[in-house]
């Protein structure tokens, strides 16, 4: 689809705006692209790793024996 | 209470001190890819994310026994890293505001200029919006929250949230259709006082709209 930005005044406002609004969703897909895009990543291990050290200190901290 | 909520972890497996910390922690591991996304979008960067992203679990875990069972899980989480995001780059403001090399490494600032080569357009223009803005769209237009949770995450008003993500997405497109804007990407970083000049400039910008540069005749 082409959109001309230097589109003038004197043309109809519902073709201008029809042409926004595409444009505007297409960058919104564009948006949600990349943040799917990382959300679908594997998730490092330091993360996973991460949540183990949590389990150990807070076993230390309430004194349960760490294996 | 009747009875206690079904077990989600392996039976037999010690995870933790009661079976809450059990299923609070594979929540959390569930929700850990729209941390690190989110975190991406107000960093910039992947190294930085993860970074914040870690941190952000650390604070949950220890801040586990103030959520409220049965609210919106993912919602808190995200507002805890957006409050370890800015506290962290405040931190980072105060130690050397005119450190270059500092500010160089101020998430969202800066270190953009090394990583925006390997962005798209999009994720460029992203970088050019002011951080209000931009976690507004984020949340709203990428992250699937409803105005009313990214108002709370964002400590504002519904309204402010509504015209963050407006003013955001008019930006976003005038950016990217603009011929020569992108070149404009590698910016100083943003400070507070860059913002508070951001923030004055946007409370001045409709009184400029009038259509009455005289000031003197205005119509009721």
């Amino acid at each position: 689809m082409q959109w001309d930005t230097t589109v003038s005044n004197e043309e109809k406002p519902n073709e201008k705006t029809r042409a926004i609004r595409a444009r505007q969703r297409a960058i919104g897909r564009e948006l949600r692209r990349m943040y799917d895009d990382v959300a679908q990543e594997p998730v490092p291990d330091d993360f996973l790793d991460l949540l183990r050290r949590i389990d150990d200190a807070e076993d230390a901290r309430t004194g349960k024996k760490v294996s | 209470m009747v009875a206690p909520a079904p077990m989600r972890h392996e039976p037999g497996k010690d995870v933790g001190k009661d079976d809450g910390d059990g299923d609070f922690k594979s929540e959390l591991l569930a929700l850990i890819p729209f941390l690190r996304a989110f975190a991406r979008s107000l960093t910039g960067n992947q190294e930085g994310a993860d970074d914040l992203a870690q941190e952000t679990l650390v604070k949950a875990w220890q801040s586990r026994a103030t959520f409220i069972p049965g609210t919106n899980l993912k919602a808190w989480l995200f507002t805890i890293l957006r409050n370890q995001f800015y506290s962290d780059r405040r931190r980072a403001w105060r130690q050397a505001p005119w450190d270059q090399d500092a500010a160089e490494r101020i998430p969202g600032g800066g270190e953009d200029q090394i990583f925006s080569a390997q962005l798209s357009d999009t994720a460029r223009a992203l970088r050019c919006l002011s951080d209000e803005q931009r976690e507004a769209l984020i949340l709203v237009g990428a992250g699937g929250f409803s105005y009313e949770d990214a108002a709370a995450i964002c400590k504002c008003a519904v309204g402010t949230v509504k015209s963050r993500v407006a003013r955001a997405r008019k930006a976003l497109m005038e950016i990217l259709d603009g011929d020569d804007t992108l070149e404009g990407v590698a910016r100083p970083a943003e400070g507070d006082a860059a913002r508070e000049i951001m923030a004055q400039l946007d409370r001045l910008t409709p009184t400029t709209e009038s259509g009455d540069p005289g000031g003197k005749r205005r119509p009721k």
